[in-house]
């Protein structure tokens, strides 16, 4: 993308996000389905990094989301914590959960990933579901909406207000995303991508690559889901299930894999799109899968790899063949421990 | 150029896939400084025997030494440190990108630039470009350094291959088949290539061919493998004349057309 289409794009972007809180009134929306919706595109940016830049399908990416959930919403419980140290604790929950579940997952690739991401993320869900005492079990658990702590010690966040602030910590995941996925990190993680054979020939250790990759996107699941427990003041075991994951996945693939303003566009059209549909009939997810095939058989780049790649004059276009990046899985020497 | 020095040397290397023996108990040895070619026919095992060398699938039995160290076990990876560079049967690049980009990511990596999260500037940078230039100089690609890969013929995705290959200053070349699917005019053009990695590089090269003419004319030294196992070693001379590998090699060259 050029330089300016993307100050363009952006300043698009905080004027239209920016006048949210007003105009969202006007077409009936909550203004707390917007915070949603910046909140879920971080968890989407999550699971981007590690399939559409890697190349290895995330498919347990809620258990990172659901640790900054409970992370969150237990300490607010039980320590008492203000708001924005519940959402340091969520991060670090998920950061923590990446390290012990990362070497288990790391010299795993394609589908063994996947199945092997998908097992830890149910083995926390269950510990939320069972573990009734602390966490509600089932019912899930209500807190209140703390205090802001450092520097506004007194201030609790109306919805409107944590609307800005998760706009803010957008932004910031936003450019910390763009900024890992375009250094030379962000390039080998595609290179591993396109051909793991060829970077391990090339004399670097895949491993360690993927390693970092899946303890950033952790951190940022994490982040995304601390603010989402705080945001519905509210923390439930479906939020670490597999479904969770599939829904990030899902948005993913129709904002476009490989592209860094994608998670967001698939983040709205999930989060609003559920919000709507929801409201006439239960069987959403009906329209959701529909959404899905179309965009897996009519444009598999999503939404923004098409638009890149019908606008591209020369070069290469931007984005990720969801399908060709999961095919693209042959024996490398690392899955067999070598 | 040819030392009596053993860079390469591989002793009663096996590896079975089921119930077949891909390589049975073979042994062999490339000195340094020269071209060594393997040959043998389809199955023979040369590419398994190249893996096992190179670390991309271990062998079960066996032992490679590298400049005098066992590297059996060692993780490809770290082969590459150590001075190893390989090719694949299929060009192994990143159809997407140009041709700077691969060579310069193989460069990056090398340099240990490839783990930054911000691209390195002033003479990190410079050195990176140089290099670049220089490696595509080598191959003489400097023409089309900016078009991606994909959209050049199967030769020249070959040579990005190759200068790949030697971004990372390796000692020794492996070479999987660099003809394969090749015309002549391309052929001749990759066996100039091959002969100045020696000569003006003064790299040692152990390559897997198919085409004998190629093979007559570049290596010092030929290994044969048939159905696994070691058939003759030698020199271009005594291959030629091997009745063993007449009777193994050159009956399947016919029905190969090549």
């Amino acid at each position: 993308m050029k330089a300016r289409t993307e100050v363009l794009l952006f300043a698009g972007f905080i004027a239209v996000f920016a006048a949210a809180p007003a105009v969202a009134p006007l077409v009936q929306l909550d203004i707390s389905i917007v915070s949603e919706v910046l909140v879920t595109a971080i968890a989407v940016m999550s699971v981007n990094l590690l399939l559409g830049y890697t190349g290895l399908p995330a498919f347990g990416n809620a258990a990172y989301f659901g640790l900054g959930a409970y992370g969150a919403a237990l300490s607010v419980k039980y320590l008492g914590v203000h708001f924005i140290e519940a959402v340091l604790i969520g991060m670090v929950s998920a950061f923590l959960g990446g390290l012990i579940l990362a070497p288990f997952l790391l010299r795993r690739r394609g589908i063994y990933f996947g199945l092997l991401s998908i097992a830890f993320g149910q083995v926390f869900y269950f510990i939320a579901y069972r573990a009734t005492d602390v966490t509600g079990g089932e019912d899930g658990m209500n807190i209140v909406r703390p205090y802001l702590g450092l520097p506004a010690a007194h201030v609790t966040l109306n919805e409107q207000s944590f609307y800005y602030l998760a706009l803010v910590v957008f932004v910031v995941a936003l450019f910390a995303f763009r900024g890992v996925v375009r250094s030379p990190f962000g390039r080998t993680l595609i290179a591993i991508r396109q051909n793991e054979a060829r970077v391990r020939f090339l004399g670097l250790n895949t491993d360690r690559f993927i390693f970092v990759a899946l303890l950033i996107s952790a951190t940022m699941a994490g982040v995304s889901g601390a603010l989402f427990a705080l945001l519905i003041n509210f923390a439930y075991p479906l939020e670490l299930d597999w479904h969770q994951s599939g829904y990030f996945v899902l948005s993913m693939i129709l904002g476009g894999a490989g592209t860094v303003w994608g998670s967001l566009v698939g983040a709205f059209i999930y989060v609003i799109g559920k919000d709507i549909i929801s409201t006439i009939t239960p069987l959403w997810q009906i329209f959701l899968g529909a959404l899905f095939v179309a965009c897996v058989l009519g444009f598999p780049r999503g939404i923004l790899g098409t638009i890149s790649l019908l606008g591209r004059r020369r070069g290469t276009p931007s984005g990720t063949d969801v399908s060709a990046a999961l095919e693209s899985q042959a024996p490398t020497g690392a899955s067999r421990g070598v | 150029m040819a030392s009596e020095t053993i860079l390469l040397d591989a002793s009663h290397v096996s590896k079975s896939f089921g119930g077949l023996r891909a390589v049975d108990d073979v042994s062999m040895q490339v000195r340094e400084g020269t071209i060594h070619a393997l040959i043998g026919p389809n199955g023979a095992g040369k590419t398994t025997f190249f893996n096992a060398v190179s670390g991309y699938a271990l062998p079960e039995s066996g032992r490679v030494t590298f400049k005098g160290e066992d590297v059996t076990r060692t993780v490809n990876w770290k082969r590459i440190a150590m001075g190893m560079g390989r090719t694949f049967q299929t060009p192994s690049v990143f159809p997407d990108l140009t041709v700077d980009e691969n060579v310069r990511l193989g460069v990056r990596a090398h340099a240990k630039q490839a783990f930054l999260l911000r691209t390195p500037q002033g003479a990190a940078a410079q050195a990176v470009d140089a290099r670049v230039d220089e490696l595509l100089g080598f191959v003489k690609l400097t023409a089309q350094r900016d078009r991606p890969v994909s959209e050049l013929a199967h030769g020249s995705q070959r040579l990005v291959e190759i200068a790949m290959s030697l971004s990372t200053d390796p000692v020794l070349v492996l070479l999987d088949e660099p003809m394969a699917g090749l015309a002549e005019a391309e052929t001749d053009r990759i066996m100039g290539v091959i002969r100045d990695l020696r000569t003006r590089l003064g790299l040692t090269v152990l390559f897997v061919e198919h085409n004998m003419r190629v093979v007559l004319s570049l290596a010092e030294s030929i290994t044969v493998l048939d159905r696994g196992k070691m058939l003759a070693e030698g020199t271009p001379a005594e291959i030629a004349g091997n009745e063993a590998v007449r009777s193994a090699y050159l009956g399947t060259e016919v029905l190969e057309h090549v």
